[in-house]
């Protein structure tokens, strides 16, 4: 029993507990409901948070697991600038990736929560902007060398005082934004989730008191910190390794070497970057805040993955990497597309525990959110317009089955691909496809992969234009006890009779009539694909998952004229490899 | 003449008769005999010695088209798409809401990819034609169809909430090559924009309604074999009702008929009570339901999922379906404690077989049943009017376990359940109320269910409610709610515009094609005359850029876009705090409800003739009550109190299907209705 629990009656921590989370759950509705921003609404990039007065998270909601790390590190900045000034109706603002947050467009707001005179505790919510200015349009430039690139940055300013908006912050993002309505939007609905946050929990407080209250975010803590602790002692101890490879940083295709050590001893978990390559030129460097986002994500869903986040979980978690690496690039790198290369740190902790964990994790995934901006000017309301989405993609098969097609990477969550009907009344582009990415297939295995996707665009503006950052393009998705590597993500532009692939690529000219293919991979296959029963293949030849010719070659599995499985020819494939 | 309703519930078939002439109202139940639904209607009807001739309206609600869902036991059923998008089915949305989860399960669609087909067309967004339709690719999905035995076919191409002129052309086609096959076209049953979200609920109305047209024939043999000659009416998810006919061709709307049936009921006794802003309750075994009813409208939307959790996306299904918000804690959870020695109740569930441990059915778990008993709210000899005697040793025993863990007695164990119990329930009626910018100062809570009434006044005191409304029979809340139900349908039909190019003129025009499309519907309901029909006006709206709206009611008399606009800003602020005055407005969706105006029971005053304090006083029992500690309670028979009986908390009203707690320091009063008031 928690040390809070001995003090006060545990059934009222729960109670009070429970109104914690349903408060940073109506921040999060109010947010996705008033948000400007489809990246925002649609994707959910964003989180909400209560945290105490000494910057630990006490309760999350979140949106995409993107944020799982953040919060603390930018409180503490906020606390570090502002500490002894804070008063009522003051609200905070800060986006700076190399003060605990992870690019320029996730827009953070802080509002100190009192009761009476004294400050109780903090409300935060954190956002994803469609554009914060720069370098272009949506703001995370592909070939950027410098965040001065990536638009408009807050090092942490005062956005409220006395719950009025400060005019010349206003003044300033509306003069250095592309979209200034969207973004004052999306300003207003992240004000009115502290807000709200701080009715509710000024309600909590008057009914339970402010003891009670401390004691509640103790009892949160410890209590999590516990199962955390149980859960890692359970695991083997000893170092579990994984290697893996970044495709390019967007100036560069070369690839980049990464890699973990992971040691578990005792109650302890710790992970250890030493030896992943130095921070590069382009964006896919991300900073401290996003790779403790990275790995505590992987951990979460190791120790207990529906348990609310708090800090405790992270409690036994320790994270070790030189200053200077692609993980933890020091400013003014650019840090755009960082979920592109903190993507890599959550598989490789993931890769490096699958083998003792194959009930939590699978084969490897197409794991990049295969970002690719379309912008230009509308010819119908004579406005710009940004469309940006993450695709979803195969994911690996485990130990107990195949993997899932078509769902959304690690580095989101609750994240909705957008409708075609709505896109299409939106934005001048049209979809032609989306459908199963069968062409390039899945790993095959005794399970095999989930299949990825094929989204196509065609352009009905005049002109437009498009940049992307893909990952997984040359590294395939990793296969599990002797199951097949997956395959590669990719983009096609097709323009003039002419396709070419492409994987990051800054700006590029399109016009009407040209056609953009976004194609994500298929996930990794686990064990032996001999081993799969003939009848498993046979069903996906029936539905055109498979061809007859891959049942054969890579399943040993021979098929009738009638669609039957030919057994007799069947087991002398599988005898004869 | 009478009406009777009937609803077939998981454990029990109800039955509500009406006597138009007398007033009276007589109740049943009967086991509900899953093999042949029909069977327990019959029942109940026999039971409750009801003259068939005299019925002149019948009304029936249940779970048949649930039950095939959640079972798996539909029909075969295949999809036709736009080509290229065969595969939005199974894509979904993509979406993973268990986050952390990294061996995640995406739900599996109800059609495997092999019956999904493509056939070449396609409109754009503004209903223009890109690409004509090629029908002639339709007759190797007839000749696959055929050879797989299919028995049912959805049929959804792009932008048909539009035009959907494609999607009926294939239709008609597949009709006349497939006889005998359920075919089922998305605009057919929802006019609203998202191709995943339409292809779903086209996909489940098909999937269901071999079967339903199977019950609905069934069922209507069987009324008619017992005498009954009026219009059948089913119940639908929207707070109304329907003719079976239409139920058969669009089962769907019938997902969630029990629970709309107690919202609508709810709906009524605010009228009864002249209260137009009421929030409902209602706990059953395994989970507590609520919904808000504002200026006596209850709340439907479009928004509905089959199957969702926290964790879990669901199956969107886009018909209308009464708002209501669903918790996993009811009379039967269970309390247990975590890895760390945390008390949880629920969602895990005694259900009903074997039950808490009190019923004496073998079950060991401690449950919500059994804290009220050994806090005293329940009396161990008079459970269900005396018929069942609780076992409150058994109670002890289950509850021991959490005594234990608590290092407490087994009363505080008890109470401690209930608190969390509460906390749960309360946490729900706050999402549908405060969370929607409601203050529930203004509401009272009326509460169906044996068990919303047993916790209604701690709920409501902590609500802050107005006053807690507990109506005759709550344990036969849905069928009574029934038989007060209009015909009923909502139409919805999604025509993107800025505010700048809308006029006057073309919202009354667009509301006209859908009061023209309301009326057509209506004239083929045998039991609707036309003059009757009242129709209710809303409009969604957003600001550009915002991607959910804010439904804003309207009338055609004196529209104007400004006032709408007006209304926008003010409904957005209450709503989320804020507005925004300089930003352009888009009208999303225009939507119309038409009920059909209908006599309804006359529900008459109580009769106080054998009615005293006296014989219903029963003497008292310590109860606990929570935060307000043990106390004499003062227990009455709800069955003989008087009307206008005033007393004071602290109390119990005992009556068959529920006991009724009042607080020390509440008030109760008996209105002339038999109503009870807590405040």
């Amino acid at each position: 029993m928690s040390e809070a629990a001995k003090e006060i009656d545990p059934v009222t921590l729960e109670i009070v507990r429970g109104k914690l989370l349903a408060a940073v759950d109506e921040m999060g509705i109010v947010i996705a409901r008033t948000s400007m921003s489809p990246v925002i609404y649609e994707v959910l990039d964003f989180a909400c948070g209560i945290l105490d007065t000494k910057a630990q998270l006490i309760v999350q909601t979140n949106g995409i697991t993107l944020f799982t790390g953040t919060f603390s590190f930018q409180l503490r900045a906020i606390l570090k600038k502002f500490g002894g000034e804070m008063r009522p109706g003051d609200v905070y603002m800060i986006n700076d990736p190399y003060e605990g947050g992870t690019h320029t467009c996730d827009m953070a707001l802080i509002r100190p929560l009192f009761d009476g005179g004294e400050l109780r505790a903090f409300a935060i919510a954190v956002a994803h902007w469609s554009e914060v200015g720069g370098s272009v349009a949506g703001s995370i430039a592909p070939n950027a060398t410098e965040i001065y690139q990536e638009g408009i940055r807050f090092p942490g300013v005062r956005v409220c005082r006395d719950d009025e908006l400060v005019a010349d912050i206003i003044d300033l993002i509306r003069e250095n934004v592309r979209l200034p309505t969207m973004c004052l939007g999306d300003l207003n609905a992240e004000l009115a989730a502290v807000r709200i946050a701080e009715v509710r929990f000024q309600e909590i407080e008057q009914k339970y008191g402010n003891h009670t209250v401390d004691r509640t975010f103790d009892y949160i803590l410890e209590t999590s910190e516990q199962l955390s602790r149980e859960a890692v002692a359970a695991m083997p101890d000893g170092t579990y390794k994984a290697e893996d490879l970044i495709d390019g940083d967007g100036i560069s295709d070369e690839q980049i070497p990464v890699c973990v050590e992971v040691r578990i001893n005792g109650e302890r978990m710790t992970f250890d970057f030493t030896g992943t390559s130095a921070q590069r030129p382009g964006p896919i460097n991300c900073a401290y805040g996003a790779l403790h986002s990275a790995v505590k994500t992987v951990f979460k869903s190791l120790v207990d993955p529906q348990g609310a986040s708090n800090e405790g979980w992270f409690r036994p978690v320790e994270i070790i990497c030189p200053d200077g690496t692609v993980f933890t690039a020091q400013k003014p790198s650019p840090t755009g597309w960082y979920y592109e290369g903190s993507a890599h740190a959550s598989e490789l902790v993931w890769k490096a525990l699958a083998e003792i964990a194959p009930d939590r994790f699978s084969a490897g995934s197409y794991m990049s959110l295969c970002g690719a901006y379309v912008y230009g000017k509308d010819p119908k309301s004579g406005e710009i317009f940004v469309h940006i989405e993450p695709a979803v993609g195969g994911w690996g098969a485990t130990s107990k089955r195949d993997g899932t097609a078509a769902l959304i990477a690690t580095t989101d969550g609750d994240t909705y691909n957008y409708s075609v009907e709505l896109f299409e009344a939106k934005f001048p582009l049209h979809i032609r496809q989306y459908a199963l990415n069968t062409a390039e297939g899945v790993g095959e295995g005794r399970y095999r992969g989930g299949f990825g996707a094929v989204r196509e665009f065609e352009i009905l503006a005049d002109e437009a234009s498009t940049y992307a950052s893909f990952g997984r393009t040359k590294e395939p998705p990793w296969g599990l006890q002797g199951g097949a590597e997956g395959s590669c993500n990719f983009m096609e532009i097709e323009s003039g009779g002419e396709t070419r692939r492409v994987a990051r690529i800054p700006y590029h000219a399109l016009k009407q009539g040209d056609r953009v293919r976004v194609i994500t991979g298929g996930g990794g296959g686990y064990g032996d694909a001999f081993a799969r029963p003939a009848q498993e293949v046979l069903e996906d030849v029936r539905n055109d998952y498979i061809t007859p010719q891959t049942a054969r070659d890579k399943y040993g599995v021979a098929l009738t004229a009638d669609g039957a499985v030919d057994a007799a020819a069947t087991q002398s494939l599988r005898a004869g490899r | 003449m009478g009406r009777l309703a009937s609803d077939i519930g998981g454990t029990f078939t109800d039955l509500v008769y009406f006597d138009e002439a007398s007033g009276e109202l007589k109740v049943e139940k009967s086991l509900t005999t899953p093999k042949d639904l029909t069977l327990g209607v019959e029942d109940t009807i026999r039971l409750a010695q009801v003259e068939p001739e005299k019925i002149d309206f019948f009304v029936h609600g249940g779970t048949t088209v649930i039950n095939a869902i959640t079972e798996r036991k539909g029909a075969k059923t295949a999809l036709v798409t736009t080509a290229g998008f065969r595969d939005v089915l199974e894509i979904a949305r993509g979406n993973r809401p268990d986050l952390y989860n990294l061996n995640f399960e995406k739900p599996v669609p109800f059609v495997p990819r092999r019956l999904r087909f493509e056939v070449r067309e396609r409109m754009d967004a503004a209903g223009n034609e890109v690409e004509p339709l090629t029908l002639a690719d339709l007759d190797a999905v007839v000749e696959r169809c055929r050879a797989e035995n299919v028995e049912a076919v959805a049929i959804q191409l792009l932008h048909s909430y539009a035009a959907p002129a494609h999607e009926a052309a294939c239709a008609e086609y597949l009709r006349e090559k497939l006889p005998g096959v359920a075919i089922t076209a998305s605009h057919e049953i929802t006019r609203e924009w998202r191709e995943y979200e339409r292809a779903n609920t086209a996909v489940l109305n098909a999937y269901v309604q071999p079967i339903v047209q199977r019950y609905f024939a069934s069922l209507e043999g069987s009324l008619k074999g017992q005498g009954l000659d009026c219009p059948f009416a089913a119940m639908q998810s929207n707070g109304g009702s329907t003719s079976f006919e239409w139920a058969k061709a669009h089962p769907i709307t019938l997902v969630e008929s029990g629970p709309s049936a107690g919202v609508n009921g709810a709906a009524l006794v605010g009228e009864l009570c002249g209260e137009e802003d009421v929030i409902y309750l209602d706990i059953g075994g395994t989970t507590a339901k609520c919904s808000v009813i504002e200026g006596a409208q209850v709340q439907v939307t479009t928004e509905y999922k089959l199957e969702w959790t926290r964790i879990n996306p669901g199956y969107p299904v886009k018909v209308p379906v009464v708002d209501i918000v669903e918790i996993g804690t009811g009379g039967g959870s269970i309390a247990w404690f975590d890895r760390v020695g945390t008390l949880k109740v629920g969602p895990v569930s005694a259900g009903s077989d074997p039950g808490p441990a009190s019923y004496g059915q073998g079950g060991r778990e401690p449950t919500v049943t059994d804290a009220k008993l050994l806090t005293g709210v329940l009396d161990p000899n008079y459970f269900a009017g005396g018929r069942i005697t609780l076992d409150v040793a058994a109670a002890e025993r289950a509850m021991q376990k959490v005594a234990d863990g608590l290092g407490g007695t087994v009363e505080e164990a008890a109470v401690a359940v209930l608190r969390l119990a509460d906390a749960d329930m309360i946490n729900a009626l706050k999402l549908v109320s405060i969370q929607r910018g409601h203050d529930p100062r203004d509401f009272v809570l009326v509460v169906g269910g044996g068990g919303g009434a047993m916790h209604a006044a701690t709920l409501g005191r902590e609500l802050g409610v107005r006053e807690i409304i507990i109506p005759l029979y709550p344990g036969y809340f849905s069928a009574w709610g029934m038989l007060a139900t209009e015909p009923r349908r909502d139409f919805v039909q999604t025509a993107l515009t800025r505010a700048d190019d809308m006029t006057a003129a073309g919202v009354t025009e667009l509301f006209a094609g859908l009061q023209a499309e309301a009326e057509e519907y209506f004239s083929a309901q045998d039991e609707v005359e036309a003059g009757q029909l009242n129709f209710e006006f809303g409009i969604d709206l957003r600001y550009l850029g915002q991607e959910h709206s804010v439904t804003v009611p309207t009338a055609l008399d004196g529209l104007s876009v400004g006032g709408i606009l007006h209304d926008f800003h003010i409904a957005h602020e209450r709503a989320y705090t804020f507005r925004l005055d300089d930003t352009p407005v888009e009208f999303v969706n225009f939507r119309l409800t038409a009920t059909a105006r209908v006599p309804r029971p006359e529900v008459k005053p109580l009769n106080g003739d054998g009615r005293s304090e006296a014989a219903a006083d029963k003497g008292t029992r310590s109860v606990h009550y929570g935060e307000d500690g043990r106390h004499d309670a003062r227990i009455l028979n709800r069955d003989l109190l008087p009307p206008g009986f005033e007393a004071e908390g602290p109390l119990v009203v005992e009556e068959p299907s529920a006991n009724i707690i009042v607080h020390p320091g509440q008030k109760l009063r008996v209105d002339e209705l038999g109503f009870l008031h807590i405040s």
